[in-house]
């Protein structure tokens, strides 16, 4: 198989992507389970709507404060 | 993203398997995740009105959930 540095850096970037998809994926099933807690309908409540938008948010923040602390 | 120099058949396999791999993944999380929804009751020889409207609901909303999710993080 080719170890060109193109590839490695191509392999890299990929891994990175998956990454990144897989964090919106987590994110994805952990605010579904905290805020849809009915049957869904055609469209999310507003409830439903702000209950995922703070989730997401606060997620992310949080993702965010533990990378920092990791680095001191 | 640049992959200029990497062979373009492998990139193009690579792409291709990709591709499959995502569309199974998502067959299987929508499955688990609009079963647990919306199946809740007793299980019938068939699905109710109800749960067949459920199990489109909880799809569609998941998709859009996810999109959403996506374009939260690319703004960030």
């Amino acid at each position: 198989m080719d170890s060109s540095p193109e590839l490695q850096r191509f392999l890299e970037q990929e891994k990175q992507n998956m990454m990144m998809k897989e964090l919106v994926g987590k994110l994805t099933s952990i605010c579904w389970d905290k805020c849809i807690t009915s049957a869904p309908g055609s469209k999310f409540s507003s409830g439903e709507s702000t209950c995922l938008t703070n989730c997401t948010q606060r997620y992310l923040d949080m993702t965010m404060i533990i990378a920092k602390r990791l680095q001191m | 993203m640049d992959a200029s120099g990497v062979n373009p058949r492998l990139l193009a396999l690579i792409e291709e398997e990709k591709r499959k791999v995502i569309a199974n993944e998502i067959i299987a999380k929508l499955t688990d995740t609009c079963w647990d929804k919306c199946i809740t009751g007793s299980i019938g020889s068939s699905f109710s009105n109800s749960e067949v409207a459920c199990l489109s609901n909880c799809a569609a909303r998941f998709a859009e959930l996810k999109m959403h999710i996506m374009q939260q993080f690319q703004k960030r």
